[in-house]
């Protein structure tokens, strides 16, 4: 959105402190309007906060389980991906102890990443009721469902801790690169974020293909196998999912206890800095007119 | 510099058309193109220009579809011009409710904190303000219980009170400006006519002409697009007023909800003046003709058809039924009109909207078996009618 914050010089003379004057002109993709939208953006935080405490709240409010469907969604998934890939086939699994140890790992990022992209494409559009009534930045709604998942991210992970200490496997002191690997996930989910959701505004096919793209994009990121088992050749070109680099770098630090790749966290580190940028202005771009088309 | 300006704004809508079920290949190829070729420009605003000084109340009228909502929706920032610049100085908030926002599962506080960081106020803000907006709604024995639990009216009750408890620079009022009963309409009215007292700008976009002409200093007169008039409020009501009577029939008989009733539609409503000329605009206590066409698609036994004349704040203020003299009216399947006709309409000046239906006459008085709202009309200078309802009656002198 196209707003100019800077200070009146003429401010009113009944006035302590001067008013600032906006300025709304037709949307462009500019820089310039970067540094705007950015401010609009931190003057809305308590929204941000407001909104995604809600998010979580109400999800746990009527429900039985509550807390624990965070834990249940990649246990269960590990239970099946244990009993088909260490009873019924062999998968490598890369010096952990066990399988299901291994695909856990592996779960616990992923899932933060497809469960908050996935919510947070249909972010816009179940908000309608928002959008076409009040002003405030629009990707505060996206970014709610990114928070949200990361919060479901934290709760799962307790288990992750317990099921190290059943099968004895040592924390160092590399886990606290887990910090920086977040922080890139998150980056790169909110930037994927930002396109879907605006997009889906237009075109609501988004939605629908959003849960058949998550699926093909865990089996091209290794999730359940190890990168270990990607044939060399292919390597490069599959670096370039910036999961890949993402999901690696969490097991190893975690499991393994070694240092991160840098190598191959800068390549996720790069494209999704990169990325959120451009899906920033994009999603800027068409917050401008998204009320008349929602 | 003002503390609103509009410099040549303009604001273009696309409208896309519906895909052409006849030619070019399969749907989804159809739906493609149409998004890159199959669409027409509708130009709700153009090269509008104009400023609001600082304490000033402006008031903007005309008919549906003059572009008085997209002045709305630009200022408030939903959607941005096509061309020109718009300049604000200053907080800018709308006295709107925002009950539709509230989440059914979450506690009446947790709903005033989401909506008050919706609508941009900090949360420390909003704890120093609840006890007040709690107080204004009237649920103070309820703040913690779900909303959900809580009556229609409570809810857009707690709804406008946030939003009354904005400090904004400049206020935007429209349709909508109060809701609930008449002690809550007043508290709304007591709180606008403090933020105008207080200096706060205004800008007033209504229907209620007798609303505007008592907030507003200044009034724009809105016509496709265009500021068609402006000057004292006074003046260019009158002239609007005069406009509206003088209009040919162009009269709205737009219906606004599309029912697929299986028994019964109404069809049109067209609202005649003495003359039996189409118009929105009728003087306080002229008479008026209104005549309501249906479509029955089966037959029907012991039915009433009502028109009903409700204030933009939502009450009931005057109602035409066939069922009036107990008479029981059956209707043929087929098309068919209705005629109602008063000697006096006794509704004071103000905008009303007009709404129909087809009902069972016994039915309770909100089962009907389809309703639509038909007209938004404006009665205008005439007999000195003033009050929620207006009693035919003589007088006489006696020494």
């Amino acid at each position: 959105m196209n707003i100019v914050d800077t200070t009146a010089l003429d401010a009113a003379k009944h006035d302590v402190a001067p008013r600032r004057v906006s300025v709304i002109r037709a949307p462009s993709f500019s820089l310039r309007n970067l540094k705007g939208d950015l401010i609009k953006l931190w003057q809305y935080r308590d929204l941000l906060y407001t909104l995604s405490l809600h998010r979580i709240k109400v999800r746990y409010k009527q429900s039985v389980l509550g807390i624990f469907w965070a834990i249940l969604q990649p246990l269960s998934m590990m239970f099946i991906f244990t009993f088909i890939f260490s009873l019924i086939a062999r998968m490598p699994q890369e010096g952990a102890p066990s399988y299901a140890i291994f695909v856990y790992a592996a779960l616990l990022p992923w899932n933060y990443f497809s469960t908050g992209v996935g919510n947070a494409t249909n972010s816009l559009v179940s908000h309608s009721q928002f959008v076409t009534k009040v002003y405030f930045p629009r990707e505060i709604l996206p970014f709610t469902y990114i928070v949200a998942a990361l919060f479901d991210f934290g709760v799962a992970s307790v288990l992750l801790g317990a099921l190290m200490i059943y099968y004895r496997v040592a924390l160092t002191l590399n886990v606290l690169y887990v910090v920086p690997i977040i922080l890139v996930l998150s980056c790169f989910a909110t930037a994927i974020s930002l396109i879907f959701s605006a997009t889906q505004v237009r075109i609501r096919d988004i939605g629908v293909a959003v849960p058949l793209l998550m699926q093909l994009w865990m089996f091209a990121t290794p999730v359940i196998y190890p990168l270990s088992a990607v044939p060399v050749r292919l390597r490069p070109l599959y670096m370039f999912n910036p999961m890949v680099g993402i999901i690696e770098n969490f097991r190893q630090v975690v499991l393994r206890g070694q240092a991160l790749d840098a190598r191959s966290l800068s390549i996720s580190a790069v494209i999704s800095v990169v990325l959120l940028l451009v899906s920033y202005l994009y999603f800027k771009h068409i917050e401008a007119t998204m009320a008349d088309v929602i | 510099m003002a503390d609103l300006s509009f410099i040549n704004v303009s604001k273009r809508y696309r409208i896309f058309h519906e895909a052409d079920s006849t030619n070019g290949g399969p749907a989804a190829l159809r739906k493609v193109r149409r998004m890159f070729s199959g669409w027409q420009d509708f130009w709700a605003l153009r090269d509008v220009s104009f400023d609001v000084e600082h304490g000033e109340a402006l008031g903007i009228i005309g008919q549906n579809g003059a572009g008085k909502s997209t002045i709305l929706k630009l200022l408030y920032n939903i959607t941005t011009p096509s061309d020109g610049e718009i300049r604000i100085k200053g907080r800018l908030s709308a006295l709107i409710e925002v009950a539709s926002g509230f989440h059914p599962e979450l506690t009446g506080r947790e709903n005033v904190y989401l909506n008050g960081s919706l609508l941009g106020m900090k949360r420390r803000e909003i704890t120093a303000k609840l006890d007040s907006i709690v107080d204004f709604a009237g649920v103070s024995n309820f703040i913690d219980t779900p909303v959900k639990r809580y009556s229609s009216g409570m809810y857009l009750r707690l709804g406008f009170a946030i939003a009354a408890h904005l400090d904004p620079d400049i206020l935007l009022l429209d349709e909508v400006l109060a809701v609930g009963d008449a002690d809550f309409q007043a508290k709304c009215i007591a709180r606008i006519n403090q933020l105008k007292q207080a200096g706060t700008t205004i800008v007033f976009v209504s229907h209620n002409l007798s609303a505007v002409e008592s907030l507003c200093d200044r009034v724009f007169l809105l016509r496709k697009g265009e500021i068609y008039k402006s000057g004292p409020a006074r003046q260019v009501i009158s002239d609007y007023e005069q406009m509206l009577t003088e209009m040919p029939a162009s009269a709205p008989t737009h219906l606004t909800t599309v029912s697929e009733s299986p028994e019964a539609e109404i069809v049109s409503v067209s609202l005649l003046n003495s003359e039996g000329r189409k118009t929105t605009m009728f003087p306080a206590g002229d008479p008026i003709r209104v005549a309501v066409e249906y479509v029955a698609h089966e037959p029907l036994e012991d039915v009433a058809i009502e028109v009903y004349f409700y204030s933009v704040f939502g009450n009931l203020h005057c109602h035409f039924s066939t069922s009036n003299d107990g008479s029981r009216l059956n209707l043929k399947p087929g098309n068919g009109i209705i005629e109602f006709d008063c000697a006096e309409l006794g509704l004071e000046m103000a905008a009303f909207n007009v709404e129909a239906s087809v009902k069972r006459r016994e039915a309770d008085f909100s089962d009907h078996i389809d309703h639509k709202h038909v007209a938004v009309i404006n009665i205008g200078k005439g007999k000195p009618i003033h009050g929620m309802f207006h009693q035919a009656h003589t007088w006489r002198q006696r020494n």
